[in-house]
């Protein structure tokens, strides 16, 4: 396509359009690389400081997750797919083995299931406190963010005990999961769940009920139910609509359907109740955290990998497990060869699970190779990112970050 | 027991609660924390955090145990691992034989683990520290003779070992290693369960 001369004599590039502008109307680009507005730049139109137009241009981060997909074996993915947000790792590639695992036609023993609803819980928990200090430096309350990147700390280091790795887990595979936990990690995670129930008391007294902040959160970027039920807006913003819609709750999946937990969700649907939902979704996580434990502690250490691919494990991967190798570690789980060149048999299939931003949704299709047809995937920041659109025109251009915080956007995860 | 909704309230707030209760109650949070801070900021290089055995560090070969089935190098995710040909003398058949042998390029090298968990023989292992540094990218892609070698650890020779343990005032808090094997050593035993 050759660039077109548009009647304001600015060369017109496709994918680009220029318009001219109204008197007393500036379009101020906010990013890309703006503290705040993380990898995309955000084009706004401002009369006065009030915004009158708000264009989100999501502009790239790493694309192609779903081409390169289509080259690599079905195993190789599983850390692929993981880029999209390591912060929430577990959350990010659980739904593509899980529907993998329908192509196969196996399920995982239910202590593999506990344990990834474990390890994706403490990626939830990880992921809010991610997204609350990212909103406390949109809103210059640096404590928060120090508070909340500081508590982190202590689900990321759990999840390094349970896995190996600080964020980059890769931990769910076909059929099961890649470590058992350790011997000293229940007591561990019962301490990390009082403290942070704790922690969240101290949270809302500093921030939430700060009357500073709720000066500058209640009453923004309201997105009413019918709103958000309109621009299919996912997870917990949907659910601070008063969307009752968590896929924990419609298709319960792994080990919730066992467990006792509630759904928050909140009426007001400004960005006070965003904030709310996130530590309301935190004392759920926790409250799954420890009933997950207790499962785990009570039930022996068998059954963390589908029997197809354990039945004909050598003696050697017992011994790995149980540890009796001094320099292999302890309940390592190894992975059979035939995972290396693993055929899947022809067919489609989808999976979603709710991942900390929302649905996470993956679409497979295999026509019986050692790599996928297709792979599609749905993420939820890729949902959420219209809202912007439609919530900040209206607000002055200081309520800009405090939105776009609110909604715990993730660039690279729409990026696929 | 199934997930059930729930719906919760903002808290509301009154003229009187705003005033007193929001902003006094945030002072006292952050007069409490002025003067009992808890600081888990690591002094790095003069401390380390000492990992514990399972953690997914680089990767060392047995070169003995290995017996060129490739595994490793086919699922590795990130073309790290590639098998080179090399010429052993085979002990039983007491001839000199080609055989191939896993490198590793630490340029690509994502620390999945993959190769690690998927090798039969349990050929590879991890060491558990990851904080090296390299002069040059060259440097970085290893031959069968460097990758047998465990990688050289300068950071524990300038710096005190220390250590994150759980606790339920504080969240993590940072204790030197020795401190910490004193406490709770019983419940950990060698390798996996312990941070000692
Ligand atoms: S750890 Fe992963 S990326 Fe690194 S060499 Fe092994 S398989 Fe490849
Ligand atoms: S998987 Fe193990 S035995 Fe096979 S080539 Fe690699 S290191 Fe050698």
């Amino acid at each position: 396509m050759s660039a077109q001369d548009s009647s304001s004599g600015v060369p017109h590039l496709p994918g680009m359009e220029v318009r001219p502008v109204e008197r007393n109307v500036y379009e101020v680009q906010i990013g890309p690389a703006h503290p705040g507005s993380g990898h995309m730049r955000i084009i706004v139109e401002l009369d006065g400081d009030v915004m009158v137009r708000v264009d989100p241009d999501i502009g790239f981060v790493h694309r192609t997750m779903e081409k390169l997909a289509e080259g690599r074996d079905w195993i190789k993915n599983i850390p692929l797919f993981e880029r999209m947000a390591i912060l929430d790792a577990c959350n990010i590639t659980l739904p593509y083995v899980e529907a993998v695992e329908k192509l196969l036609d196996i399920e995982p023993p239910e202590r593999a299931k506990y344990l990834r609803t474990l390890l994706c819980e403490i990626n939830r928990i990880a992921s809010h406190l991610y997204g609350m200090g990212i909103f406390g430096v949109f809103l210059g309350h640096s404590t928060l963010y120090m508070w909340a990147f500081g508590d982190r700390e202590v689900f990321v280091q759990l999840a390094e005990d349970l896995t190996g790795a600080r964020l980059t887990h890769s931990y769910p595979v076909f059929g099961g999961v890649r470590r058992d936990m350790p011997d000293d990690f229940p007591e561990n995670a019962r301490k990390a769940v009082r403290y942070m129930r704790n922690r969240l008391n101290e949270y809302a007294k500093i921030f939430l009920n700060n009357p500073n902040i709720r000066k500058r959160l209640e009453g923004v970027g309201v997105i009413s139910k019918t709103r958000a039920a309109e621009l299919g807006i996912a997870g917990p913003n949907a659910r601070a609509s008063g969307i009752k819609y968590d896929v924990r709750l419609v298709e319960p999946y792994e080990a919730y359907p066992e467990l006792d937990f509630e759904i928050p969700v909140f009426e007001e649907g400004d960005s006070l109740a965003r904030a709310w939902m996130r530590v309301e979704e935190i004392r759920q996580s926790l409250n799954i955290i420890e009933q997950a434990v207790d499962w785990l502690e009570k039930h022996p250490r068998e059954g963390f990998m589908h029997d197809k691919f354990w039945k004909a494990a050598p003696k050697l991967y017992k011994d790995v497990y149980e540890g009796n190798i001094p320099y292999a570690g302890k309940y390592r789980v190894k992975l059979m060869p035939l995972f290396a060149t693993l055929k899947v048999p022809a067919g489609k299939a989808a999976a979603r699970v709710e991942a900390g931003r929302g649905e996470m949704f993956y679409y497979v299709e295999s026509d019986g190779k050692d790599v996928p047809y297709r792979v599609r995937v749905v993420s939820p920041s890729f949902r959420n990112v219209i809202a912007f659109k439609y919530v900040m025109p209206g607000h002055r251009l200081m309520d800009l970050p405090t939105i776009y915080g609110s909604f715990d956007y993730f660039p690279p995860e729409w990026d696929r | 027991m199934p997930a059930r909704p729930s719906l919760k309230r903002v808290p509301r707030a009154t003229f009187l609660g705003r005033a007193i209760a929001g902003n006094l109650g945030a002072l006292i949070v952050g007069v409490k924390y002025f003067i009992d801070p808890n600081r888990i900021t690591l002094l790095y290089p003069h401390e380390y955090i000492k990992l514990r055995q399972g953690y997914r560090g680089y990767i060392v070969l047995i070169f003995d145990k290995c017996i060129s089935c490739a595994s490793c190098a086919r699922i590795c995710p990130a073309r790290a691992m590639k098998m080179v040909t090399m010429e052993v003398k085979d002990k039983k058949l007491n001839r000199a034989m080609k055989k191939k042998y896993p490198v590793i390029n630490y340029n690509r090298c994502i620390f999945c683990g993959y190769c690690v968990d998927v090798c039969p023989t349990e050929a590879l292992y991890h060491v558990p520290y990851h904080d090296l540094v390299y002069l040059n990218m060259q440097d970085m892609i290893l031959n069968v003779e460097e990758f047998q070698k465990e990688p050289e650890f300068v950071t524990a020779k300038e710096g005190v070992p220390v250590t994150y343990v759980f606790d339920e005032k504080r969240g993590l808090v940072k204790v030197s290693v020795e401190e910490s094997s004193n406490q709770g050593s019983s419940s950990q035993p060698a390798g996996g369960g312990g941070s000692s």
